[in-house]
């Protein structure tokens, strides 16, 4: 098959499917990388926002405290606002800064400017904002204003649950989740003579924010400058936020006619920026008794925030995925996405695909219990396979490598040998309990497994929309440089990028180089987001790099690393551009949400052993076993860097991320409250490489680098039941809910197992 | 002499990277903005400013610290090293070398502090396995690696530099700032002359003036007569200025150099009744987490103490945090305070009109308040050794380092016989507990002893009928709240549980 072809191409650099150091790695390990706050301007001041500290009310006033010395300090409020106030992004319901009412706490209503930071501080502290409450809502279940809604399905799910010999029903909860980039937001705007301005900062987007800028100060797009810096992770965090900050920094900047630095503190960060998106997803799953799965009905609510932003897309790919990567004939999806008075919700790595799917693997690791079935035998038995069809009507027509991650995982932690003995293990004390006194055990060891699937790329006609432009020039000294707007944040696609060019040019990886990520320079190859680089822009590059190829090879006779250089002196620079224009044979009703939703979707698995202290619930994650497919592995080393670092930010998410919500007021809002696992709460990791090629691009790549962010989670909480016969429903599987359930069940008789008939909940 | 003259912009001179530095700022003034701002060695990074990320380490004197808490008048005298540093002539060292080539950097922010860690615990000479390098950079949080890779790199440094196996690293080529970027200099983190001489160009958020006293004689003297703040570590206050929680406008009062706060030894004190007491461990109160961690005296005497010392948060943390900071400071989640009163430890305080003892059991007066008054220091901390006594410690936190508790608990007894481990389930061995102490944090505003629960105890035998017993009765007396790290129930629930353990470990069943 196509796929297979791509595969077997013997490249002549060998550079793709290497693991060639990443370029940044020299000046990141010596200290040299500039991150947006290491830039010096000199003259520069520092801005600091003045945002609301009620969840909604009217705006009455802002005004100055005439108790401070206000010479040698800018205050701007929205009136200050030149072009529209906006935050441009999908919707116009978020504005820059708020005008006539709030509708979240740490919304942006000032913003102060001054010489040095002690200043600014004291002047943002004197800024009177006057107010009437109004009442606020922070219950997206009793919310009456949807920013979005679908339903997906095929089949009939009613039947489908009457023809079930068991009805599985849950309702599972997770909440928000914070990036934690370990550089904070930043951006320094810098006013130019033409009354144009540019901003540096950390970003995913360059033209994002562009976008925004260009609305915002009406601007056209010469006067409008982004240039991304180094920049310390993102996750989604930094997709659209940094698109306001940059309006509230360009503001000050173009009002001082001076440098306005603006670095957010990691409490402000915290507080005022976008988190995952908060889920309600209920089930109920209709299966045989002999293990047949035959209907999955699937309600999901999320949490938007105040504003619209990015919600609609994140309810999208959270509906399209929550089935899991299994074949139902029976599928009914019902999905909104709710206006609350807190802070507006955003991307985060997954993008609403870890949520739904925790959902869904709880299910299917319900229903494997309940029918004594191995968990993965049971999802073997279900996984999707190339021909089945989607509840979105998706034919999956190749790359389908859900067993094959499955069977890789499973083997390599080696499941079913130990889940055999930690079953005997938990069947030892539950015995030991009911004869006698308490079994002396301090530690429970669990295991479990988890299937998840992700769509590369944008949504439906997303990409198609973009219409991504990417180029490859030879400039007249001879210098090969890809040109796209890619942002290099961690994943490394700097490196990857290149080492795709060079390989379709057949040059050497040292002679290809990564144009900045300025927006005078580089076209939009569209956002860093979706897991989309390597496959679109990847493939854009590759393609645009194969056309420059075959031209100066019949041109000059010669290939193509023998004659660039003397032909680029003498004829001159060379460029070779290539615009996105969809992937062949596939089809998207964006109404209906029904079609091919994305041209192919990638697949992992993960197993998880964790270690339970049974007297306090604590969970330790001992080991994460994932096999990730990606399609085509542009450089191992990276890639198992994603997977690694993707199943720690689940296992964070599945264990100790809380983010308490008061008030519509994140309560653990320093990173001494908000707790990420630290390498000591890291488990030990195998990362797995499995390639499943993609025809649809030149060098086979899916996406990779959410999918990781998808499986880890339902894994650990499957291990945790396993561990202690406690179901977890509510993420995170705190120490407290654990330790909850481990004493009903302590109190219970456990009595025999259930009988696979009705409905058990 | 008014304070206005004693506590200004002073002079400090140190060392960073090898290279001389004199730096006119305020006292208080963040090593972390010296670094970045005053000298333009912006390696180091800011990722918190509260000492929970450790992106902003740095080696101070050879330990690493979060240079985010430690204020620049502390440094007078001594030697920095940063990441700016480590690079020699472009030259990546071998440490930077194996992180290119273990992958260990994706967006490299928390670089420049893995690497400062790293290196620390490299040249430490420890023994160099996996757990070990965990703990080495616990105190350092990355979000985009899993840790997995930065480990392997660390492991693979250490081989490298031992000589063992055949390890050759790939050549990593010199690196330099990039043309127009930055100050150039010939060597990455040296000054152009030789030398750096600089006076600060910006206020921070909150800087405050310092003075530094000579004596302890003179410190108490400067309290009595001024109102400054004593600091120590700094891991506690500094936090408190970042956050606005502490006044920023009082002086510091550096008391973190004087020779008569320091030092770990035993001695027989007179007691207050009069005649010799028992053998004592007395320890400075600037003695830090670290030298507990490392001194013989406490693994012999009492090493349940270096036990607690190993769970305050990380390294970076420990080279700084002091025992008498974590007592001065009275949180109810004090990591020590517990197993000070579960041993009868006294307080000794020091003002302008002398010493004052206090026993630990009557130190702790309301939430976060003490009976130290705001002139005296805490001097030292006296322990009993009592022979026959042992002393048990459990901390429950969200995490396994980093992490402030949501129960830690003290537990002590004396047995009349020695223990003799009894056959399970065979009472008849087991010697009946006496002067039994049970000590809880994190349960109620100030951390408490729970005399019903040692009462239930004492003088019986650690049974599972005494345990259960003793478990509701902890339960009971106990007053845990809600709040941002954990509710009241799970702590009732825990602190009755993790009690119970300890007296299931010592009857055996």
């Amino acid at each position: 098959m196509a796929g297979q072809k791509v595969l077997e191409r013997r490249l002549e650099m060998d550079v793709v499917g290497t693991s060639v150091p990443r370029r940044d790695a020299p000046s990141k390990v010596a200290g040299l990388a500039r991150y947006t706050d290491d830039l010096q301007f000199p003259g520069a001041w520092y801005g600091l926002t003045v945002r609301s500290t009620v969840p909604h009310a009217r705006l009455l006033g802002i005004e100055r405290d005439p108790a401070f010395d206000w010479s040698g300090v800018i205050l701007l409020t929205a009136a200050d606002i030149p072009g529209e106030n906006v935050v441009n992004l999908m919707v116009d319901d978020q504005p820059a800064l708020a005008a006539d009412v709030i509708n979240h706490y740490a919304e942006p209503v000032a913003l102060v400017a001054a010489a040095d930071r002690a200043t600014a501080r004291a002047a943002r502290d004197h800024v009177r904002v006057r107010t009437e409450p109004l009442p606020p809502l922070f219950d997206p279940l009793e919310s009456d204003h949807a920013f979005a809604s679908y339903e997906i399905g095929r089949g009939d799910v009613e039947a489908g649950l009457a023809a079930a010999d068991l009805v599985v029903e849950g309702t599972y909860r997770v909440g928000h989740q914070e990036q934690l980039y370990i550089e904070p937001q930043g951006m320094i705007a810098v006013p130019g003579e033409d009354g144009g301005v540019t901003v540096y900062g950390s970003l995913q987007c360059p033209y994002y924010v562009h976008a925004a800028m260009k609305r915002a100060l009406a601007l056209d797009d010469a006067r409008c400058v982004v240039i991304q810096v180094e920049t310390g992770g993102g996750f989604g965090g930094k997709e659209e936020y940094p698109s306001g900050l940059a309006i509230h920094a360009a503001l000050l900047a173009l009002k001082a006619r001076r440098p306005i630095r603006m670095i957010y503190d990691r409490h402000e960060d915290i507080a005022a920026t976008t988190k995952r998106h908060p889920a309600i997803i209920t089930h109920r799953t209709g299966v045989t008794r002999d293990g047949r799965l035959g209907a999955q009905d699937i309600d999901i609510v999320m949490d938007a925030g105040a504003y619209s932003t990015l919600s609609p897309v994140v309810l999208s790919r959270g509906s399209i995925h929550a089935g899991g990567p299994y074949a139902c004939p029976n599928v009914r999806i019902r999905s909104r996405t709710m206006r609350t008075n807190t802070p507006p919700n955003g991307a985060m790595r997954g993008f609403g695909a870890p949520q739904t799917e925790f959902a869904a693997e709880m299910q299917v690791s319900r229903v494997a219990d309940a029918l004594g079935i191995s968990p993965a035998e049971l999802r073997r038995r279900w996984a999707y396979r190339v021909g089945d069809v989607t509840p979105t009507g998706q034919v999956l027509r190749q790359s389908v490598a859900a067993v094959r991650v499955l069977d890789r995982a499973v083997e390599a932690a080696e499941f079913e040998r130990i889940r055999e003995r930690t079953a005997a293990e938990r069947l030892t004390r539950e015995r030991a309990r009911l004869a006698g006194p308490d079994p002396a055990a301090r530690t429970a060891r669990g295991i479990g497994v988890a299937l998840a699937w992700h769509g590369a790329g944008f949504t439906g006609g997303g990409e198609r929309h973009l219409a991504s432009v990417a180029a490859i020039e030879v400039d007249a000294d001879g210098r090969v440089r890809c040109l796209v707007d890619s942002t290099e944040i961690g994943q490394g696609s700097r490196t990857v990028l290149a080492q795709l060019a060079a390989d379709a040019l057949g040059i050497p990886l040292d002679e290809v180089e990564i144009a900045p990520q300025d927006t005078r320079v580089v076209p939009n190859s569209g956002p860093t987001v979706a897991s989309r680089t390597t496959m679109v822009v990847g493939g854009l590059l590759v393609a645009a790099a194969g056309r420059l190829r075959e031209e100066f090879e019949a041109r000059t006779g010669k290939s193509f690393a023998a004659s660039y250089r003397d032909d680029a002196r003498s004829h001159g620079p060379a460029r070779a551009e290539e615009r996105f224009d969809g992937f062949s044979d596939i089809s998207w009703d964006d109404a209906t949400h029904r079609g091919d939703a994305y041209p192919v979707f990638s697949y992992a698995a993960a197993v998880a052993e964790v270690d339970v202290d049974l007297d306090t619930g604590e969970v330790a994650v001992r080991s994460v076993v994932a096999a990730d497919d990606a399609g085509r592995i542009v450089n191992p080393q990276l890639a198992t860097g994603q997977i690694e670092g993707g199943t720690l930010q689940a296992v964070g998410y599945a264990t100790i991320e809380e983010m308490k919500v008061e008030g519509g007021r994140y309560m653990n809002d320093r990173l001494a409250t908000y707790l990420i696992p630290t390498s000591l709460d890291a488990p030990r990791m195998t990362a797995l490489l499995v390639e499943e090629p993609f025809s649809g691009v030149p060098h086979g790549a899916k996406g990779l680098g959410e999918l990781p962010a998808d499986v880890a989670a339902p894994a650990i909480v499957a291990a945790i039941h396993d561990a202690t016969g406690v179901w977890i429903h509510q993420l995170p599987a705190t120490a407290e809910r654990v330790l909850a359930g481990m004493i009903e069940l302590e109190g219970s008789d456990p009595g025999p197992a259930p009988e696979a008939q009705g409905a058990v909940s | 002499m008014t304070l206005d003259t004693l506590a200004h912009p002073g002079v400090i001179r140190f060392k960073v990277n090898g290279a001389p530095a004199q730096v006119t700022a305020n006292g208080g003034r963040r090593l972390l903005d010296v670094l970045r701002e005053d000298l333009g060695l912006t390696g180091t990074k800011e990722g918190c400013g509260e000492g929970e990320c450790g992106a902003c380490s740095v080696l101070l004197d050879g330990r690493v610290v979060d240079s985010c808490l430690v204020p620049v008048c502390q440094v007078e005298g001594r030697e920095v090293l940063t990441v700016d540093g480590m690079a020699d002539g472009g030259r990546v060292d071998v440490l930077q070398s194996a992180f290119v080539a273990s992958g260990a950097a994706q967006c490299g922010f928390c670089t420049p502090g893995m690497l400062v860690a790293g290196r620390a615990y490299l040249d430490s000479g420890a023994p160099v396995t996996e757990d070990a390098v965990r703990e080495a950079i616990a105190g350092n949080l990355c979000r985009c690696t899993g840790y997995t890779k930065i480990v392997e790199a660390i492991e693979l440094a250490a081989v490298r530099e031992s000589g063992d196996g055949g390890w050759q690293l790939p050549e990593t080529k010199p690196v330099h700032p990039a043309p127009g970027e930055g100050p150039s200099y010939a060597r990455p983190g040296a000054p152009p002359s030789g030398s750096w001489t600089v006076a600060t160009s910006s206020r921070g958020y909150s800087e405050v003036t310092s003075i530094s006293p000579g004596s302890l004689q003179e410190a108490l003297r400067l309290l009595a007569e001024h109102g400054c703040r004593p600091v120590a570590g700094g891991t506690d206050l500094m936090v408190m200025l970042a956050t606005g929680a502490a006044d920023d406008r009082q002086p510091l009062l550096d008391i973190s150099n004087l020779d008569e706060l320091r030092g770990i030894r035993l001695e027989t004190p007179a007691s207050s009744v009069g005649g010799p007491g028992p053998r004592a461990l007395v320890l400075g109160a600037l003695t830090t987490f670290a030298e507990i961690r490392r001194s013989p005296i406490v693994t012999e005497h009492l090493p349940v103490l270096a036990e607690v010392a190993a769970t305050i948060g990380a390294a970076q943390i420990q080279n700084r945090a002091t025992l008498g900071g974590n007592i001065a400071n009275a949180s109810p989640a004090g990591d020590t305070l517990p197993v000070l009163l579960a041993t009868d430890a006294v307080i000794v305080m020091g003002g302008a009109s002398g010493e004052r003892r206090c026993p630990a059991s009557a130190f702790f007066t309301g939430y976060r308040a003490t009976a130290r008054s705001p002139e005296e220091l805490i001097l030292r901390i006296e322990i009993p050794l009592p022979s026959g006594r042992r002393v048990r410690f459990r901390k429950v936190g969200t995490r396994r380092a980093l992490a402030i508790s949501k129960v830690v608990m003290a537990v002590s007894w004396r047995e009349d016989q020695p223990e003799t481990p009894a056959p399970p389930g065979d009472a008849g061995n087991l010697s009946a507990w006496r002067d039994v102490r049970v000590a809880v944090g994190s349960v109620a505003p100030v951390p408490m002893r729970a005399l019903a629960t040692e009462g239930i105890l004492d003088g019986s035998t650690p049974t599972r009928v005494a345990a259960d017993r003793a478990a509701a009765a902890l339960a009971a007396e106990i007053v845990p709240i809600d709040d941002v790290r954990s509710t009241a129930s799970y702590r009732r629930a825990v602190t009755a549980r993790i009690l119970r353990r300890v007296i299931r470990d010592a009857g055996g069943w």
